[in-house]
């Protein structure tokens, strides 16, 4: 009769599946994970503290270099608290780009995230061609921005450039490439007999443990969390007539499906965007004040919270930044990998809720 | 057995919990245990890893949000609060002082008063 002990399995900090160094202690039991620990550490920046006391102008750029995955929502949440603080107003124009530069960069990251998964459990194949199709949207955030990861777009009362009519064109005609490649990738996923066996009814996460860790985006809205996607509250995003995305599975298969929708949906508001575009100018203007703010904004992982106080020449007197990963790899670590059947799915586990070390250790 | 690679954390968890808003949250549980935040911090560092502790202020605030909602005598003494959105106490030590709290109710006694010892118990288990 095979004996079965338990053991202690470090994952990482150095793994072949982590893009970052994070280290996961499993207790197990035979295969069974009793529970799971992380480990933080290996890569902490201090980022808050080397802001504070410095002007908005110095932060605005370090604020984008929190993650380098979405870079665009901590510049635009960064400048929107500002915005908040001091009462500066964005033109319409400014708005609708700023929502444009959002998106692509929602859909670089979702489809980053799927690309580890697919990576993780072995389709080397979808994993490669989703990073191809990737590339089409990075150029995309260059036309727009002039850089394809840390862009510095938005200013407080408005965004750095405008859209040309012939590069509104030509990225209307990439969004279209994109959203046939991507509907051949989700449906390689989908119907995939290999994927489903790795995927649906691992790492399951109930609803109720879902809102318990506050967890937030794809992962919380993957575990039928309604009302959790700050878009919702946004006024562009209101114009536009966004709707969120929910599924109630809760398994790994569900948060990655629920990224693919949520591609379609972003490339569905950029249209929109390009379509409804307002004439007027791209910056309104303002002065950054003296204040205290908490503002939240929805990264491509979940809730972004800045909380700025400020003094009167807009230097950042004290600043908390709570990123999404922060509540998304607790509940992954106490919820969809504690009790699963098999150490092999604790890595795709993890990746399938797309944590961000750089964001979780700031 | 101590392996190369096992790190002293305890001075990374204490960074963790000393940040603006975590010291907010450290202050707020200890008012509502009824214990200094020092002896809080150390329980913390002792029983919970680094995702836990990050992710404090956000299972605080839920819990204040969905905790025991509507039992007046489980929301006195944080039964889901502390076992289940900041898991302080064990859920089977809990369920005890939450029926030792019941039997002195139904015994005659003030509900402030089998409060008042059942925040007491609940101390205890969460500095033991």
């Amino acid at each position: 009769m095979k004996k079965t002990v338990d053991v202690s399995i470090p994952l990482g900090p150095m793994h072949p599946c982590w893009k970052e160094p994070v280290r996961l202690k499993c207790e197990t039991a035979g295969e069974r994970v009793l529970r799971a620990e992380v480990e933080l550490g290996y890569m902490k920046k201090g980022i808050e503290r080397i802001m504070r006391g410095r002007p908005w102008q110095e932060v605005m750029f370090l604020a984008e270099r929190v993650c380098g995955i979405c870079s665009v929502i901590h510049n635009m949440v960064f400048i929107e608290t500002m915005e908040t603080i001091s009462d500066i107003a964005v033109p319409p124009r400014a708005a609708y780009l700023r929502v444009i530069a959002n998106e692509l960069d929602r859909v670089a990251s979702h489809i980053l995230a799927n690309f580890s998964y697919c990576y993780t459990i072995e389709h080397e194949t979808l994993a490669m061609y989703l990073l191809n199709t990737r590339e089409i949207v990075l150029d995309n955030l260059e036309r727009l921005t002039g850089s394809r990861i840390n862009t510095a777009y938005m200013i407080p009362g408005g965004v750095r450039f405008d859209l040309l009519p012939e590069d509104a064109t030509a990225m209307l005609a990439d969004l279209a490439k994109v959203e046939a490649e991507m509907r051949r990738h989700t449906r390689i996923f989908e119907t995939g007999p290999l994927i489903a066996l790795r995927s649906k009814g691992v790492g399951v996460m109930s609803r109720e443990e879902a809102i318990r860790a506050h967890t937030v985006g794809p992962t919380a809205r993957a575990s039928g969390v309604e009302d959790c996607d700050l878009r919702l509250r946004h006024p562009t995003y209101r114009e536009l007539g966004f709707t969120q995305v929910t599924r109630t599975e809760g398994d790994n298969f569900a948060r990655i499906m629920v990224r693919f929708q949520e591609i379609f949906q972003s490339i569905d508001l950029i249209r929109k965007c390009i379509d409804r575009l307002p004439d007027g100018p791209i910056r309104g203007g303002g002065l950054c004040k003296a204040g205290e703010t908490s503002y939240a904004g929805e990264a491509p992982r979940g809730e972004l919270t800045y909380s700025i106080k400020t003094d009167e020449y807009g230097r950042v007197l004290d600043i908390a930044i709570r990123t999404p990963s922060v509540m998304n790899i607790e509940a992954c670590a106490h919820s969809m990998i504690t009790d699963a059947t098999s150490i092999a799915d604790v890595t795709s586990t993890f990746i399938s809720s797309d944590p961000c070390i750089a964001c979780n250790e700031r | 057995m101590n392996y190369l690679y096992e790190k002293d954390l305890r001075q990374m968890k204490y960074t963790i919990l000393t940040s603006t808003r975590h010291d907010e949250t450290v202050h707020a549980i200890a008012r509502r245990l009824g214990t200094g935040d020092a002896k809080l911090r150390m329980v913390l560092i002792r029983r919970f890893d680094m995702s836990l502790l990050e992710n404090l202020e956000s299972r605080w605030q839920m819990g204040q949000e969905h905790a025991d909602n509507g039992d007046p005598v489980a929301e006195g003494i944080g039964y889901e609060l502390f076992t289940r959105f900041i898991p302080l106490v064990d859920p089977e030590v809990m369920q005890t002082i939450y029926n030792k709290m019941q039997a002195m109710i139904q015994e005659g006694s003030a509900i402030d008063e089998a409060l008042a010892r059942g925040k007491a118990l609940v101390r205890e288990a969460v500095l033991s």
